[in-house]
Order: structure tokens, then sequence, then C-alpha cells
């Protein structure tokens, strides 16, 4: 048993020794077909490796925005599709008021106005998008200041002039000096800087820290204009809550709560609209898992190319050979004999093939992670399966020219010229 | 006791609708230790008859028996197992296989009757070394001559130390200097007890032997024992 596993195991390797010999002969040749699997392979890897950036990038834009939370928009639910009583969306500082008091499980709201201002310091100039908030938004958004303070509830009473920046409007402002006590004209008025935040990155290609936060009061007596309708209105409203909170359940009470505010019945459209992170989690999974599953459909053509030529030059080979063939069988090779030997010449072309389709890919994917900005994770498991699967390309590929290499008679085979 | 048997042999060729006879119910018999030579014309079914007796060729009709082993109610791998074993074969073109060493051409029947690497190294080396090749193990056919490579070639027919040696015209790419030196090898062989049949056209090959087939037409025409056998360096 034990003898007769070495005895297989050498077989192969003569089997490998053989294929050597046979792919340095016609060098030039396989390096040629290689290269069609090594590009097939480089495709598929850099696909499923791009795809799981692109989930590794939405996950982290959904942490940015706070990882346990319902979002509230003033804007008619029009998913379901019921009677419409309300011809603009509802949500009031009263809303958020009520929910927080009445709703369990939350660990902090932030009611929000958003509107574009224009910063201007000694001639410099930055316009960003200004988010008018309570204290709330910082623990809500997972947002600290870095240097200085972030908004207080006393600010919110008096409206203060102040406003916390985004370390991006910082630097576009002030470069590296730390601008907290300084002055900033917004829209003309002088505002004094009270903080810089501490920075949260980019996700596609979208700047996190390019923001300002100034108490909602401000925002509502100096840039809402005509915007809103009533006195009260905001424009969004972040729930935050606790760890282990239901998020599906809490959704479920806050439609109920404003529901009833806005004496909503039957099957007719809510007035405001709410989602949470975890449903924007499983949408931006599903989607970025067509993403990528297009494209390594895509990239598998390309491999499939590969293959084929594969599969052409093993049939060139094989014809070449003939006389070959024929003399191994007369020495006493059965067809699994040949069979295996041009399986396993195709197999360790595709495997070189993957190998450097791989390197290729690591050098393509950390070269994208490098000046792309963009996480391109080529993992040992990606990297394990591209060596087999290329393998196995050599294999469905290698067969039937290695089947039909074996069925040959031998003495045909031997006077083949 | 028979070594090689065949019944009725039949093998036809069909050509353009034509039915050619290649070789037509041969029935003869050969015994161990014997050293034939097989003649006749171009055409006359030699080589058919000896791919047969070599399991290589499958007959039309007619059985061919080895060593006592029937052969006709055999599969491909049992076949090649058969020839494996019992067959050596030497070929008129030398068939060695390119760019490869004369060691690994020898040690290529040994990875099918599956010997170990070491092992297979070690017998090629012996064999080659009796073919007085012990100096050119390394070198591939492109670096050897003619009777040198034919050398390589019997050293791998006999490395599997099979019964029956057979050669179909194992001369005719050589030159008679050295279609002598082969045929010294093979006398010495079948002094040794290994059964020889080879084919050729040339009288002189055929004086080695002790028995004369003769083909014509796919028959056998004639079948001597010739009584003169030349001893080895005459
Ligand atoms: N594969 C084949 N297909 C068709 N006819 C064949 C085939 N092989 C041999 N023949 C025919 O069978 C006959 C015998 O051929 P064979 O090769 O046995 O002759 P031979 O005696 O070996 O001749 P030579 O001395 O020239 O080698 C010839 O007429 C030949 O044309
Ligand atoms: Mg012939």
């Amino acid at each position: 048993m034990m003898g007769n596993l070495v005895q297989k195991a050498s077989g192969w390797l003569v089997n490998v020794a053989i294929a050597m010999t046979a792919l340095r002969t016609n060098l030039m040749r396989s390096i040629l077909t290689t290269l069609g699997v090594m590009i097939g392979v480089f495709a598929v890897t850099l696909a499923v490796a791009v795809g799981s950036g692109a989930q590794v990038s939405v996950m982290q834009s959904i942490n940015a925005l706070g990882s346990n939370m319902a979002l509230v928009f003033p804007q008619p639910d029009t998913g379901e599709g019921g009677r419409r009583s309300f011809d603009r969306g509802r949500l009031t500082m009263r809303d958020a008021r009520a929910i927080e008091k009445q709703i369990s499980g939350i660990d902090d709201i932030a009611p929000q106005l958003r509107t574009n201002i224009q910063l201007v310091v000694a001639g410099r100039n930055a316009s960003t998008n200004a988010v008018g908030t309570t204290p709330g938004y910082g623990k809500v958004s997972n947002v600290v200041a870095e240097s200085g303070r972030f908004i207080s509830e006393a600010d919110v009473r008096s409206a203060a002039r102040v406003v916390v920046l985004g370390p991006s409007v910082a630097r576009k402002l002030f470069g590296d000096y730390d601008p907290v006590g300084e002055t900033v004209r917004i829209n003309r008025a002088p505002f004094n800087v009270i903080g810089v935040l501490e920075s949260k990155g980019s996700s596609f290609g979208n700047d996190n820290d390019d923001i300002a936060i100034m108490p909602i009061t401000t925002t509502r007596q100096r840039f809402s204009g005509d915007t809103l309708s009533g006195p009260d209105d905001l424009q969004m409203l972040f729930v935050g809550f606790e760890d282990g909170v239901s998020l599906p359940t809490a959704k479920r009470e806050i439609t109920k709560l404003l529901r009833e505010r806005y004496r909503v019945r039957g099957k007719d459209i809510n007035p405001f609209t709410i989602r949470t992170t975890e449903e924007f989690m499983k949408e931006s999974a599903q989607v970025t898992g067509i993403f990528q599953i297009v494209l390594v459909a895509i990239a598998s053509i390309s491999l499939l190319v590969g293959g084929i030529g594969i599969m052409n030059i093993m049939l060139v080979s094989v014809t070449e050979r003939t006389r070959e063939i024929g003399l191994r069988m007369a020495l006493g090779a059965k067809r699994s004999d040949i069979r295996n030997q041009f399986l396993v010449e195709a197999a360790v072309l595709c495997v070189i093939g993957g190998a450097m389709g791989l390197i290729l890919a690591i050098a393509g994917g950390t070269a994208l992670t490098v000046y792309a900005d963009f996480p391109v994770p080529i993992g040992v498991g990606v990297g394990i399966g591209a060596i087999i699967f290329s393998a196995f390309i050599g294999l469905l590929f290698g067969g039937y020219p290695a089947v039909r290499a074996s069925r040959l008679s031998p003495i045909e085979a031997l006077r083949s010229e | 006791m028979a070594l090689v048997e065949t019944q009725d042999l039949v093998k036809n060729y069909e050509l353009g609708g034509e039915t050619v006879r290649a070789v037509d119910g041969v029935s003869l018999s050969i015994d161990r230790g014997e050293y034939v030579a097989i003649m006749g014309a171009s055409g006359s079914g030699k080589s058919t008859f000896m791919n047969m007796i070599g399991c290589l060729d499958i007959p039309t009709s007619g059985e061919v028996r080895i060593d006592d082993i029937a052969t006709g109610d055999r599969d491909g791998d049992a076949l090649a197992e058969l020839r494996n074993q019992k067959i050596g074969f030497v070929f008129q073109q030398f068939n060695l296989l390119a760019r490869t060493t004369a060691l690994d051409n020898v040690a290529v029947p040994l990875i099918y009757a599956g010997l170990g690497g070491d092992e297979r190294r070690a017998k090629a080396k012996a064999k080659l070394e009796e073919m007085g090749l012990g100096d050119r193990l390394d070198h591939s056919p492109a670096k050897l001559s003619g009777g040198q490579q034919q050398r390589v070639a019997i050293a791998r027919a006999l490395v599997t130390d099979p019964v029956i040696l057979l050669a179909d015209e194992p001369t005719g790419a050589l030159d008679s200097k050295t279609s002598e030196d082969i045929m010294q090898i093979f006398q010495t062989l079948n002094d040794q007890g290994i059964t020889i049949i080879v084919v050729t056209h040339e009288a002189e090959i055929a004086d080695h032997a002790k028995r004369r087939i003769e083909f014509r037409d796919g028959k056998v025409i004639e079948d001597i024992m010739t009584k003169k056998r030349r001893k080895a360096g005459a």
C-alpha cells in the first residue's frame, strides 16, 4: 500500500519531469501560452480583489456615518404606494424631542440643517457643506474635536457664531496653523473657530473631512432663508442607538410615533422616511455583490481565452509528438500514462501562468491601494484559489488533447511522421 | 514450448474500397532461444506481421500467443503491460527521444514498469555499459553516431529483461561496418538465450540467424533452418 503510493508519487514526478522537458523544448511557445493564462488569472484575481475592496469601502463609508443609527428625512415615503395626504415631507424639532423622549435605547440624537457656505479668511476662501446641529451629532456620528472643542448646548441656546472646521477646510484656510480662536467670515458674518475635527479620511473619493459644523440655531437664523417652510423644520435627523438595540424594532417604533403625531391612517403615505445603517449595509452589500459578479464574469472571459490557448497548444503538442506517444506505448505506456503526461504538461503551464498572474495582481492591487486610495485586498485565500483554479483550467482544457493522445493506436502513432 | 505462436493470422487494410491482404493466414511457431530472420520483397507483409506479434497492431483475424498468453482477449493496457515485460523493440530509425540523454532514453520502459528513479538509473546505466556506452550516458541522441544510437536503442529494448527482441530492419539506416557491430551484439544476446526475430532485406544480416522465414504477398513461402551458424567474431 505504502510502496504503491510512493510508486504513484514518483510516477507523477516523472510526468512533471517529462512535461518540463517538453515545455523547455518549445520555450517561446510555452511562454506565450503561459502569458494567456497569466493575463486571465491576473484579471480574475484583481476583479475579485477590487470587488471585495469596493465592499470594504462601502462599509467604511457607512461606518463613517455612525454605526448604529436611524436616519429620518422629511420626505414622503412613496415606497409602499398608498394615498398621498401630504404635499411635502414633515419633520420638526418637536418631533425630534418626542422621539428622544419616548423611544427607548437612544444614545443621542442629532437634528440637522445643512447648507452650503463660503468661508473667507485673510484672502483665502473655501466653500463647504455646513451642518447645523446639536452637541449630540458628535456622539452619533463618531466625530470629536482634535483641537479646541465641539459645539455645546450653550452655543445652541444662544445661536452663537461659532464653527468647528473639518481638517480639509482648516487646511485650506489656515494651512498647518491651528486655527482655534481665529475668526473666519462665513457669508460675510464673523465666526469664531472653536475647534477642528479629527480626520475621518475619505471613502470612494469623497472627502469626509470637507465639512463645517455649527449650532443648528445659528444655521436657522442666518442661512436657511426661504428653503424651509416652517420655523421648526429639520432637514435631517440622526437617531443614534446604544449597542445591541434592534434597529428594525426601533424603526417600527419611530414610524408608529411619527404616524400618530401626523395622524397618518391605514395605508396612507408617511410624510417622512426612515432608513437605518443596517439597511444601508444590506443594500450596499447587494449592490457590491452584483458589481463583483459582473467584474469577475468579465475577467473570466480572458481566463477562458487563456484556457482555449492552452487547449490549442496542447493539441499541437499532441500532434507533433504522435510518434513519441507511439514509442512510449510500444515501450509499455498505458493509456492513463499518456493521458497523465499531457495533463501534467497542461497543468504545469497553467500553474506557472497562474503564479505569474497572481504576482502581477498583487503588484496591481498594491499600486491601486497606494496610488488610487482604494483598498484592494489580495488575501492568501485568493492567492491559493488562483493557483488551484489555474491548475483546474489546465486539467479542463488540457483534458481533451490528453485523452485524444491516449486513444491513439500504438502502431498508427509510431508510423506517423 | 512455443514462445511465439500464430494461428491463421490475417491483417487486411481497406484502401479506397479495395482490401489489401497485408498478412494472409500465417501460422507458425517460434521457440525460446531461436534466432529468426524474416525476409521478403518490399510490401510482402513483414512489418505488418512483426507489429502483430509485437502486440502493437491488432489482427483482423487469427491469433497471436506470446509465452502461452492469448493476446486476442487482452485490452490495450494489458497489451502495454505485456510489451513492457516480455518484448523489446529495435526500430530502423532508432526512435530515441530527442533532447533526452542516453540514460533517460534507456530508462523510459522502466517508468512504465513502475520502478523508482534510483533503480531506473542504476539498471539503465548497467545496460548502457553492457552496450559499451558507459562513457556516453549523458549524451543526447544528436551527439551520438548512428551505431551508438542503435546501441542505446538496444539497451532500451533490453532494460526490462524481455524474452523476445523484435527488430524491424535494425541496420537499415547504418553502414555495413556498423551493421556488423550490431549483428555481433545480437549474436551475443542470442547466445545468452534471448529469442531474436529480425526483419531484413540483406542476406548477410539474415546469415546470422538460425532460421529464415520468407514472405511473399502476405504468406510464408519458405521457412528453413539454416545450418550454418557463424561463430562470434568470425
Ligand atoms: N496502414 C496501412 N494502410 C494501408 N495499407 C497498408 C498499411 N500498412 C501496410 N499496408 C500495406 O500492407 C502491405 C504490407 O506492408 P508491410 O509494411 O508489412 O510490408 P513490408 O514487407 O514491411 O515492406 P518493406 O520491406 O518495404 O518494409 C503493403 O502492401 C502495404 O501497402
Ligand atoms: Mg517493413
